[in-house]
């Protein structure tokens, strides 16, 4: 098996009362597509916020490569190699969507304010380099005919795609995808599909939170699953989809019904 | 109420970008070269409508009229671009008063030589104020830094050394620059020294706009969270974003000094800040133009109608609360047009 990139241990998070994540360990290998997967409130999106610092978590631990992502400040943990899209898009809504991209691009920059301000030669350098990333990244995406339109002005579709391309920006190492397929009709479903796999093609990892058990079915190498904050699965997506345990996660019935 | 609706649809802030980019680049220099030589012959221009009756026009052009669209562009960077709400601004500008006053009385220092100090003094001051108050939020950073700025005055006040509430008087002006003299009677000098410092504040921020500075400022106003998440230093862009508004409070400062010949605490009240900060929202926050309009106006207007005397400051909030009512977002708001969308051509 190839290398574990990322890896939840042990991981709890509460919230006053709530346990959001209670326990969960998941390793995350390189280069291949894990969906996880879970009721509303079951703490997938919990996990993004923990993974990325936006949360420090109760106990436990985040690694990345090995070592712990403990303390670690937000922008670092990206420029380490780790970015997200977000379940209720969250876009710089008055820049371009090709702006959005460069933004992203901007975390790996060695030039700051001053070599910006007086054009020094690294710095235009970047600039035309982040420029140029930008353009490609919206291109594999299928979004650059958009580029120069104003993110709050896209049609949704094309706003979910460019939070993608967002975080593509920042050359990240592990991707995670918070329900990039939420309210997308199945033709749009199918597209995305292929636009994720030609994303793990490309090299990437990439974590998916998704609820379509067909776009997950078909495209995920490895399925997890989320019931209350507890990781109650963890396997191929053919082996998970017949789980017991998943199916009454998924319908609400008490496990100890059966 | 035709002629308001109009007022109120009218773009002109998106029909100006999109006339300057559909220029060519020979046209551009023509237009800018002669907007600045226009600048800089409006001191002539002191005759008929634009005249102040009862203010002398040409000291007006430099305070408040040049100093304010100064300082309304330093506090857009903070607030327009950067969306950090700044009540304490006339800190800054204190600042630079205060140290073009004290070296200026105490050593043999020139205004120009005092002129970087100023600055850096107010710079420092402005890193060690965000160092703790930029971690704060909205309100909180709005009330930490007004009482910044009531400290840095109080503190003024209850100094003995920089002579209290008494301030201090006799600053020198700055040494002429060639022919060119700086005399109260006759301040031509002193403005085309503010216009000067006014274009260079516009070169710096365009430039650092279409830069990495300006996307981490854009991104910072919009959603902060998501900044961080999306790699931006966050606190180290607000930190340059306030320390650079400092710096061109400071600069406006220490010429106001070398202007006035007399400062005093009561010269850098609360009021200062927020009118400053009227100007800003005024013209429209994030833009520059839409600022230097705005202070232009604001600065410009109670002077002209200074002859009603009694009645100005009512006729002044009155104008601004019809303007505002109608141009919620100030008179020349942020960008609000999209490029043509140029298909690309596959080969
Ligand atoms: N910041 C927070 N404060 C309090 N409770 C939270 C917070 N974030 C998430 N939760 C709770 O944690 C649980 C998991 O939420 P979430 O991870 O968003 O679920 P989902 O699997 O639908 O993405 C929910 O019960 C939610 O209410
Ligand atoms: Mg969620």
């Amino acid at each position: 098996m190839s290398k574990v990139l990322l890896e939840l241990k042990d991981l709890t998070i509460k919230f006053g009362g709530v346990t959001a994540l209670n326990g969960v360990n998941l390793k995350i290998h390189e280069g291949e597509i894990l969906a996880l997967i879970g009721p509303n409130g079951a703490g997938k999106t919990t996990v993004f916020n923990v993974v990325t610092g936006v949360y420090q978590p109760t106990s436990g631990e985040v690694l990345l490569h090995g070592k712990s992502l403990k303390g670690v400040k937000r922008f670092n943990i990206t420029k380490m190699g780790i970015a997200r899209t977000f379940q209720n898009i969250r876009l710089f809504g008055d820049m371009t969507a090709l702006e959005n991209v460069i933004t992203g691009t901007d975390v790996h920059k060695k030039s700051g304010l001053l070599g910006g301000l007086f054009g020094l030669p690294r710095a235009r350098r970047e600039e035309q380099a982040g420029r140029d990333k930008a353009h490609q990244i919206l291109e594999f995406i299928g979004i650059d005919e958009y580029s120069d339109r104003l993110a709050r002005n896209l049609p949704y579709g094309v706003q979910r795609r460019l939070e993608i391309a967002r975080a593509l920006g920042t050359e990240p190492k592990l991707i995670m995808l918070d329900e990039p397929a939420a309210g997308f009709n199945p033709a749009e479903k199918v597209e995305l599909a292929k636009t994720i796999k030609k994303i793990r093609d490309a090299g990437y990892t990439v974590l998916l939170i998704e609820h379509d058990m067909s776009l997950i079915m078909g495209i995920s190498d490895r399925v997890a699953v989320l019931d209350f904050g507890q990781k109650i699965a963890d396997d191929l997506p053919t082996v998970v989809q017949n789980d017991q345990r998943v199916i009454e996660a998924y319908l609400g019935v008490p496990s100890d019904a059966s | 109420m035709k002629f308001l609706s109009v007022f109120k649809d009218l773009n002109l802030r998106d029909k100006g970008a999109e006339f300057w980019e559909n220029s060519s680049p020979t046209k551009r220099k023509v237009i800018a070269t002669s907007l600045v030589g226009l600048a800089a012959l409006l001191p002539f221009m002191g005759v008929g409508i634009l005249d102040t009756p009862v203010s002398d026009y040409g000291a007006v052009l430099v305070y408040p009229v040049g100093m304010f669209i100064l300082m309304a562009l330093g506090l857009n960077i903070v607030v327009g671009k950067s969306g950090l709400l700044d009540l304490g601004y006339v800190a800054f500008f204190a600042i630079g008063a205060y140290t073009m006053a004290i070296l200026g009385t105490h050593t043999s220092l020139n205004t120009w030589e005092i002129m970087p100090i100023g600055i850096a003094l107010a710079m420092l001051a402005g890193f060690i104020l965000g160092l703790p108050a930029l971690r704060l939020r909205g309100d909180y950073l709005a009330i930490v830094t007004l009482g910044f700025g009531e400290i840095v005055r109080i503190s003024a006040l209850n100094t003995k050394a920089i002579g209290g509430p008494n301030g201090i008087a006799n600053i020198p002006v700055p040494p002429s620059i060639g022919p060119i003299k700086f005399n109260l009677n006759d301040q031509k000098a002193y403005f085309w020294v503010v216009l000067i410092m006014i274009l260079l504040t516009i070169w710096m921020i365009r430039r650092l706009s279409v830069r990495r500075a300006g996307r981490a400022w854009e991104a910072i106003r919009q959603d902060e969270d998501v900044a961080e998440l999306m790699g931006v230093n966050t606190l180290r862009y607000k930190l340059w974003s306030f320390s650079l508004g400092a710096a061109i409070g400071g600069a406006a400062g220490v010429l106001y000094g070398s202007k006035t010949l007399f400062i005093a605490p009561e010269m850098f009240t609360l009021n200062v800040s927020i009118l400053i900060l009227a100007c800003v929202v005024f013209g429209g926050m994030g833009n520059i133009w839409g600022v230097m309009v705005g202070a232009a106006i604001l600065a410009y207007l109670p002077e002209r109608i200074r002859f009603i005397s009694d009645a100005r400051l009512f006729v002044f909030g009155l104008a601004l609360v019809i303007t505002m009512n109608f141009r919620p977002d100030g008179i020349l708001p942020r960008k609000k047009r999209e490029k043509v969308i140029v298909k690309k051509v596959s080969n």
